[in-house]
């Protein structure tokens, strides 16, 4: 129930619906290279800020059903999906956001768009870099618009979670891919090198690339750390060290809860989930390697294809103010993605940003990730 | 044989020619339903490993045989040809080194040692349950196949806790001075959890036959003056062999395609083909998963092929009366000194702790907080989602009802289809094992592949006359299962039906019975046991099925019990904890054994 109550008091600090006041900078107003968006000029007003583009006519109060496509565990009861819908909903009474979860993801929408089937969600919640890498491989006709510059906020986006060189997918959280690990049984290695000695044989559990969004994270930050030529060696040494690649990340973590290995990928807000009265916080150490996390962003990004876009720009808009951001964060245990957003005391003081987060761009990872993921996995195959 | 025969009244005759034509209908509805559900949608998804830009070509295929990583040593065969000959004279003179074949050849390797303990750990359970009497066998008998019903990952749960460092049976070990059995993340674990899972189809389907074999012929054997054994190898035998080997053939098929089983306790080390299709599929390089799913598909269906002739070659045992009666399982002091007995006693020992260990570890972890304190918490958590409000959120109740619904309707319908194809079957004739093979394809292709073809089709639909026309819902679901779980049916009834002595339904027939007549009140009758067998795995197969059903649920609303452990697994209102997934595990494992207990006990009224 710990949590719970966390939560409550978390919320309580965020009083009302604040309008996003003062975040509002002109920067918006950029004129993007020949993007279908017309340039904005925001202006926010009083009655919910009911911004127009230019060349428009002036919408009225806005209405209809938004239909979000997102993961599972975005919605339900108590998570940052459902705080956003009753949020959303409140500021402009006659919308309705409505979810869907399909169970392979975006990859649902690209196989869609390839085979002419019809769209019906607006907005896509959680999309990464390496999917957004995998659209526009996949897809020659686009899949969702360019909005950077008509969604106020975007440019409040801090610099090194900006993923998307096009403007279309705008990250509203991340996560820091860490190690997790049991003090009592070993030390923090702190480095990519110290996971190679004796003393951490058969210690460490990570997830399949091929996957697993955290493994995947932890395979580039090793080709990060190593470099393009230097990864497949060094996970070689991994391998021979004894590491265990298992599927996921439940399957992962619950074998390092039953104690099969002291060390596990896992993310660096650990400690927000299992701190709390008589919980052993020795078995719940956050570890950075050669100081450095694995930023993994959530984007969002509007499909081409709606005819509501308008509603998925407000509703992008909303998810950036500072107040979902603040709920976001601690609903959905990640790191806010807007610069200067203050998730409470108690996520900050449980929740380990790294001193150096790094991440490849979009541009890093085109035509890259599938070559370095297949080669990799085959190696742990053979090896 | 109610009826009178020889009825002339119009009634009479209308009836006679609906029963002529209900076998032949039925087979074609049945096809009908394989082509919607089944075959269009696969073969949408396989034809991209031989078509490229609207070409026939062997390219795809030719370029994953000749590639080392996925066949090893047989890769030169496809590569050059022409080096075989030479390459094998410098094996030979190196003194026949270890070979190795790749992807495939490992995904054969633990497919055999698989099926291999799954039979040695699943016949001894058929001798029991078909032999003994003893309180509690039937129900016993019903919930051999639980395991079929169990997601893999709360069977990951099941295993770690039980075989884990730490886990009771380490404990034990320990105990007893035999040192720790590190057997996470070995082959070995990869097979014994194979064999949790397959292990309880060797024994229904080896009960199921045993229990038809004629008491009569045993004893006359006996009375010829055959030792038990000699009674046993010569009657007996023959008559289990074609369930013992088609149990044989499912588990290699099975395990040949596992796949979320491997990883999560194995780890990518030990991966099978079906971990790089899955991996192709989500990266969407969907003509290299084709390709994948096209060879393991030959391998399955070959294997089903060779299966089915030597199956249908068998002679007649000719079977169909009165069983042969069970012993007492505890008689006194001789059970201690029946070898027998206490050979079954060391076996329920290992099966306690290969079969129920899991499950129990599993059911016990929903009752056990993070600090390892006795809690409710997970059960409230299930509770709070049946009261909650909130639009999405997924609660247990319309899962489970749901579940049901779904598992009946598959029951009803895979029944029919089963036993028609089993018909068409046992009739023989020129072409029919291929045919055969190919109506059995459901079980031999990769789920990942029914369930991105199932996507293509059904769910995106196509565009007739300005009209975009999908087929989803509880319909398309139950269809779906019902595609998948017939097999099951079939490979449990044509055994059975084959071994009935063809005189009985021929007698009928002279009489003037109508095919169906006499396969309704003749022979179905006689083979009760292969039918409720079948109707048990149907019901499992749908209960347990999650590819298709979530694809091809509407809305959010069509969830099963499954599904909504899966979506548990993702709800961090807990915390990123197992526990209300392990707590709807448990509801799952109890609504489900209380279907088992059920199905059998309306099913065993028409047993003999």
């Amino acid at each position: 129930m710990e949590r719970r109550e966390f939560l409550k008091r978390a919320g309580a600090g965020v009083g009302g619906l604040t309008l996003l006041a003062g975040c509002t900078g002109t920067g918006t107003d950029e004129t993007g290279g020949g993007t279908p968006t017309a340039t904005r000029s925001a202006t926010p007003d009083e009655g919910g800020r009911t911004a127009t583009p230019t060349g428009r006519p002036t919408t009225s109060a806005p209405s209809g059903t938004l239909n979000v496509a997102t993961y599972s565990s975005f919605t339900g009861e108590g998570t940052a999906g459902n705080w956003l819908k009753s949020a959303f909903e409140e500021r402009y009474p006659e919308v309705t956001v409505e979810f869907s979860t399909p169970e392979n993801g975006v990859n649902q929408f690209i196989q869609r768009k390839r085979q002419s089937a019809p769209i019906e969600a607006d907005l896509y919640v959680g999309l990464n870099t390496g999917e957004l890498v995998r659209v526009d491989e996949r897809l020659d006709e686009p899949l969702f618009a360019t909005v950077r510059d008509s969604v106020e906020g975007a440019d409040t986006v801090k610099e090194g979670l900006r993923i998307d060189p096009d403007g279309r997918a705008i990250p509203y959280d991340t996560g820091y891919i860490s190690l997790v690990y049991d003090e009592n049984e070993v030390e923090n290695p702190g480095t990519f090198d110290a996971l190679l000695e004796p003393r951490y044989e058969g210690d460490l559990i990570t997830q399949n690339a091929q996957q697993s969004d955290p493994g995947l994270a932890f395979l580039l930050w090793t080709i990060i750390a190593k470099g393009e030529d230097g990864y497949l060696d060094y996970w070689s040494a991994l391998a021979d060290n004894g590491v265990r690649v298992l599927s996921d990340w439940e399957p992962a973590y619950n074998a390092y809860l039953n104690g099969e290995a002291p060390m596990v990928v896992s993310y660096s807000t650990d400690q927000v989930y299992y701190h709390g009265e008589g919980v052993d916080m020795s078995r719940h150490q956050v570890g950075f390697l050669n100081d450095q996390g694995y930023a993994n962003p959530e984007a969002m990004a509007a499909f081409a294809d709606s005819d509501r876009t308008d509603l998925a720009r407000r509703f992008m808009e909303f998810v950036l103010t500072p107040e979902a951001q603040a709920e976001i964060a601690v609903r959905n245990v990640q790191f806010p993605a807007v610069e200067g957003v203050d998730p409470g005391e108690e996520f900050s003081k449980y929740a380990y940003e790294p001193p150096e987060p790094v991440t490849f761009t979009y541009d890093d990872l085109a035509g890259n990730v599938g070559t370095w993921v297949d080669q990799w996995a085959r190696q742990i195959v053979s090896g | 044989m109610g009826r009178p025969v020889g009825q002339t009244d119009r009634l009479g005759v209308v009836v006679r020619a609906a029963e002529r034509l209900a076998l032949p209908a039925g087979l074609a509805l049945t096809l009908a339903v394989l082509a919607v559900v089944f075959y269009y949608p696969v073969g949408s998804v396989l034809v991209e490993s031989v078509v490229r830009a609207g070409r026939l070509t062997a390219g795809p295929l030719l370029s994953v045989l000749s590639d080392p990583f996925y066949t090893g040593a047989a890769s030169s065969l496809f590569a050059e040809p022409g080096s075989v000959p030479g390459g094998f004279v410098t094996w030979l003179r190196a003194g026949l080194p270890p070979v190795t074949f790749g992807l495939f050849g490992f995904t054969a390797y633990q497919a055999a040692l698989s099926t291999v303990a799954s039979v040695l750990l699943g016949s001894p359970g058929a001798y029991l349950l078909s032999r003994f009497e003893f309180r509690g066998r039937r129900t016993l008998r019903s919930l051999t196949i639980l395991p079929f019903v169990l997601p893999s990952i709360m069977v990951a749960v099941g295993f770690l806790a039980m075989f884990g460092r730490n886990g009771p049976l380490n404990t034990a070990l320990v105990t007893l001075g035999l040192g720790r059995l590190d057997l996470l993340f070995t082959l070995e674990v990869i097979v014994v959890a194979h064999a949790f899972y397959n292990a309880p189809l060797v024994t229904r389907l080896v009960t199921a036959a045993w229990e038809t074999v004629d008491a009569r012929r045993v004893e006359s054997a006996r009375a010829m003056g055959a030792t038990p054994f000699r009674a046993f190898r010569d009657v007996v035998l023959p008559q289990l062999l074609p369930s013992l080997l088609t149990a044989a053939l499912l588990t290699f098929v099975f395990t040949f395609m596992s796949f979320p089983i491997v990883l999560a306790l194995g780890g990518l080390r030990l991966a099978t083909v079906e971990v790089w299709l899955f991996a192709r599929v989500q990266n969407l390089e969907l003509a290299e998963a084709a390709t994948l799913a096209t060879l393991e598909t030959v391998v399955t269906l070959s294997l089903t092929y060779l299966y089915l002739r030597y199956e249908a070659r068998q002679v007649r045992a000719g079977s169909g009366g009165a069983p042969v009666p069970r012993r007492p399982l505890l008689d006194g002091l001789r059970t201690v000194r029946d070898p027998a007995r206490l050979g079954l006693l060391a076996y329920g020992l290992l099966a306690l702790v290969v079969f129920v260990g899991p499950m129990a570890s599993m059911v016990l972890a929903s009752v056990t907080g993070p600090d390892g304190s006795l809690t409710l918490e997970y059960y409230r958590f299930l509770v709070d989602q049946q009261v909650a409000e909130t639009a999405g959120t997924t609660r247990p109740l319309p899962a489970i009802l749901n579940s049901l619904l779904f598992g009946a309707g598959t029951l009803l319908l895979a029944l029919p289809l089963g036993v028609v194809v089993s018909v068409v079957a046992t009739r023989g004739g020129r072409g029919s094992r291929v045919a055969e093979a190919l109506l059995t394809a459901p079980l031999a292709v990769s789920g990942v592949v029914v369930g991105l073809g199932l996507l293509q089709t059904l769910v995106f639909g196509t565009t007739l006359f300005g009209h975009r026309l999908t087929a989803t819902g509880p319909v398309a679901i139950v269809l779906a299962h019902a595609v998948a779980a017939y097999p099951f049916v079939t490979r449990n009834v044509t055994p059975a039906l084959g071994g009935l002595d063809p005189r009985l339904s021929d007698a009928a027939r002279s009489l003037g019975a109508t095919r169906l007549r006499a396969l309704l009140d003749v022979e179905l009758p006689l083979v009760a046991a292969a039918l409720v067998a079948g109707a048990a795995f149907a019901f499992a197969i749908s209960v347990g099925e999650f590819d298709s059903t979530v694809l091809l649920a509407e809305g959010v609303d069509s969830y099963t019990m499954p599904v909504a452990l899966e979506r548990y697994i993702g709800n961090r209102s807990l915390g990123p904890n197992l526990g209300p997934a392990t707590a709807m595990g448990t509801v799952l494992l109890a609504v489900t054994a209380a279907s088992f207990v059920v199905i059998d006990r309306v099913g065993g009224r028409w047993e003999p």
